[in-house]
């Protein structure tokens, strides 16, 4: 959240997040609720029972089928089962689309967190590149004194006398 | 009448009349109610009198049958067709009334109800039911799989993707434009890797195209980054006519290609890291490469600066050449980091102008590293590699320090421009390049110097400055003779070493050395004026002369104080040390410098002179080494001219005795 000075912006910051958070909390416990009540349904719908009414008869063209009429009922069942599936899937997927909204705003949010972890790196880096900078000027200061042992080496060796009396 | 009597018969008469009565007045029957005609029609089709008349005949034949079953035995089929013909009975009923609906004669179809199912019919209801809702269940089944396999993997995929995205936006700024209609799940979002605080001030006038970088989902979900070929570029700097062979950095630059890589079929989370480092190197190497946009940019804005000293000789897209004086140029360019060294080298060649420098241009590409180095030595160049890390250095503490307002590091050893205004940058730069070149130079020049006479070190002095460096050419004597000096006296020591300091700033030579006398005290005579520091410029072409010289006044002096030590009267210029004898005479060491002599550059004479010689200096050929006036020594090493000066003031006193 944002850590302002003011409290006006914050204030209202604060009002406009808890009224999101609201919505998202209701959007979950629909989902959720939907997903609860389509799959109690779709138990429910498992119970095979016997009705009074339902009977066979052999000439269909004269009795036409009443509601309640056991192949009516089945496909209205199955139409209703799969109904209910989809729902049940389609909460899940709203689900899902609630959670990447919920990561984008967590990517965007925890700018606190960003910032100090931010400041952290930038010490280290400058730590390292202040580190780096004392380790070149140590390598330099080594590298003079080598050279200039080397050169003091090289001129009062005899290789050198050697390369003059050769000239 | 005619006897045909016309009867007609009425046969739709509505209401038949009832009676008539006297008075005329007909009198019809009262009209029949709705009801009561509904019920007469049906009666027409009761067959309530049939119904009876069957049930009575059967009470009849009963009877008659009862009367005489007590004899005979009753046939067990007999209830069966009985229950047949009451069946058939009730089906004749049922077809008359059916005919009599089909015909439709007043009287339709109320309402039926079913029989009652028998319990087979009821059972098999159920089990149609129950097999009907059991394959519902499975086709749910295999539904509710498929959806939860498709939502796992779609949860799986985004937990990458927004996971990457996390890490990714630990290290970069990761912003979202909302599109209206997002295409391929592609929510917006966007890598800026752009500086603000670069952006208020005035070297960085506009924002790279490459600022922002667009992330894609790839074809396993996972976060992608897609950049269009060769649009990343590195910086390139290097010395016209100098073919750099050093590929190493080209070997070590960009490992990553920037195009998209096929997805791999590692284990996930390995691959996942793998994946997150990969985008945090290519988005590394974008910002590298907005870096080094920037700093051409500046480069090319400072290049066309009249104070700055450097000439621009060539400009082309992404191509600067640059003219920085000795006639040295250089080249500032950005090439796509995909190109190889060779297409690099095979492009600079291309752009190379003639006539300006006196190095050859090499056929092949790569040479080999000695040679290289070789001819860099000869001209002077260095690592044009050093001064493209030292030209980003220098850019970035600009660009990046001052935007975060933090002064130099102390520990930097190099030392800038005035970090206030950026414009002198560009020439800081190419002045100490010259400098360096310069100062190669000039070491060289003292190397062969020093080279060329046993008894000089040569002692280089890192300065940590870019545009000054430092040198000391020491004249040391021989220990054997620091030995017989502290053992003959107790005097104050003589001086062990006599130094010469050359100091090279830019490109001014300035050489500062002890033991010359100056023009002052030469006048005056006084010794105490003669050994006093002298200090003047000079250029590259007289360095070493200048340089030879001031040793050969070194050793003369020595000689001269080592002559005094002993009580002998010398008299010392610039180049000699002379001794007087008896008559007037005066024999003479004198030094001559050669820096081309490849046996010695110091070589040493001796002179004799009468007191008439004055006169025919004027005539003396010093090249006539049998003269009799002059004897060529030779190229003496500090021992044997010590036991010269012995010899002669062994001379000088031997003669004055």
């Amino acid at each position: 959240m944002n850590k302002g000075a003011g409290s006006g912006p914050t204030a209202a910051a604060a009002a406009a997040a808890a009224q999101k958070q609201k919505t998202l909390m209701q959007r979950v416990e629909t989902d959720i609720a939907s997903i609860v009540d389509n799959f109690s349904q779709l138990v429910n719908v498992a119970r095979v029972f016997y009705c009074l009414e339902s009977y066979l008869f052999f000439v269909i063209t004269l009795f036409p089928l009443k509601v309640n009429d056991p192949p009516v009922r089945n496909s209205q069942e199955s139409f209703m089962m799969e109904m209910r599936a989809s729902r049940m899937v389609q909460a899940a997927d709203s689900l899902l689309k609630l959670v990447s909204e919920l990561k984008q705003t967590a990517i965007f949010s925890g700018f606190a967190s960003l910032n100090d972890h931010v400041e952290q790196r930038t010490n280290e880096f400058n730590q390292q590149a202040e580190k780096t900078d004392r380790m070149l000027a140590r390598i330099g200061e080594e590298a003079a004194a080598s050279l200039k042992e080397l050169e003091a080496h090289y001129y009062s060796s005899g290789h050198r006398t050697t390369q003059n009396s050769q000239q | 009448m005619n006897g045909n009597l016309e009867i007609s018969v009425d046969k739709l008469p509505v209401k038949r009349l009832d009676a008539i009565e006297e008075t005329g007045a007909e009198r019809f029957p009262p009209d029949v109610g709705y009801d009561e005609k509904r019920e007469s029609l049906i009666r027409r089709i009761d067959f309530a009198w049939a119904v009876e008349k069957d049930d009575n005949k059967r009470l009849k034949k009963s009877s008659k049958e009862s009367s005489s079953s007590a004899t005979t035995t009753p046939w067990q089929w007999q209830n069966m067709v009985e229950n047949l013909q009451f069946a058939h009975q009730e089906l004749s009923v049922i077809i008359d009334l059916i005919n009599t609906v089909e015909a439709n004669d007043a009287v339709t179809v109320a309402g039926m109800t079913r029989p009652k199912a028998l319990p087979n019919e009821v059972l098999s209801d159920l089990s149609v039911s129950a097999a009907t809702k059991l394959q519902c269940y499975r086709h749910l089944g295999i539904y509710f799989k498929q959806s939860a396999k498709s939502l796992e993997q779609q949860i799986a995929k985004e937990a990458r993707f927004y996971g990457a995205l996390i890490r990714l936006q630990q290290n970069w700024k990761v912003k979202r434009q909302r599109v209206a209609a997002p295409a391929s799940g592609n929510e917006g979002f966007t890598i800026d890797l752009f500086d603000n605080s670069l952006y208020d001030s005035a070297p960085v006038s506009r924002p790279s195209s490459l600022s922002t970088i667009r992330i894609d989902h790839d074809s396993a979900g996972m976060l992608a980054i897609n950049l269009p070929p060769n649009s990343c570029r590195s910086f390139r700097f290097g010395f016209l006519g100098v073919q750099s062979g050093d590929s190493s950095k080209q070997c070590s630059k960009v490992k990553n290609s920037c195009s998209p890589r096929p997805s791999k079929e590692a284990k996930e989370s390995v691959n996942d890291d793998e994946c997150v480092r990969e985008k945090h190197s290519l988005l590394r190497e974008v910002h590298q490469a907005i870096f080094y946009e920037q700093v051409f940019d500046i480069v090319n804005r400072e290049a066309f600066k009249q104070s700055l000293g450097v000439n621009v000789t060539g400009i082309r897209e992404n191509y600067l050449q640059l003219g920085i004086g000795l006639g040295i140029s250089i080249f500032l360019s950005l090439i796509p980091s995909n190109q190889g060294d060779l297409s690099v080298d095979s492009w600079v060649n291309q752009n190379v102008e003639s006539g300006i420098l006196p190095l050859d241009s090499h056929d092949g590409v790569k040479l080999a590293e000695e040679k290289d180095d070789i001819l860099r030595k000869s001209g002077g160049y260095p690592n044009p590699l050093t001064y493209e890390i030292y030209l980003q250095q220098v850019f970035h503490e600009y660009l990046y320090g001052r935007a975060k307002n933090k002064p130099i590091s102390t520990g930097t050893r190099v030392s800038g421009p005035p970090t206030k205004d950026g414009s002198g940058l560009l020439g800081h730069f190419c002045l100490s390049l010259a400098h360096r070149i310069f100062s190669n130079k000039v070491h060289v020049e003292l190397e062969n110097a020093v080279c060329g006479v046993p008894y000089l070190h040569l002692v280089s002095h890192p300065t940590w400055h870019s545009r000054t460096s430092s040198w000391t050419v020491f004249l040391k004597v021989p220990q054997s003779i620091l030995h017989a000096e502290s053992n003959s006296r107790t005097a104050e020591t003589a001086k062990s070493h006599f130094r010469t300091n050359v100091v090279v700033n830019d490109d001014c030579i300035h050489v500062e050395g002890e033991g010359t006398p100056n023009v002052v005290g030469l006048f005056k005579g006084r010794s105490e004026d003669m050994s006093s520091m002298n200090k003047y410029d000079c250029d590259l072409a007289d360095l070493p002369v200048i340089i030879l010289q001031q040793v050969a006044s070194q050793v003369i002096r020595w000689l001269h104080e080592e002559a005094l030590m002993v009580g002998i009267k010398a008299n010392r210029d610039f180049l000699s040390l002379s001794f007087e004898l008896d008559q007037g005479e005066t024999v003479s060491l004198v030094a001559h410098v050669d820096p081309e002599d490849m046996r010695g550059c110091i070589s040493w004479w001796l002179v004799m002179e009468d007191g008439f010689a004055a006169e025919r200096k004027l005539s003396i050929d010093i090249s006539d080494d049998a003269s009799d006036y002059k004897k060529f020594l030779g190229h003496l090493s500090l021992d044997v001219l010590y036991s010269t000066l012995m010899d002669l003031v062994s001379l000088c006193g031997g003669g004055s005795h």
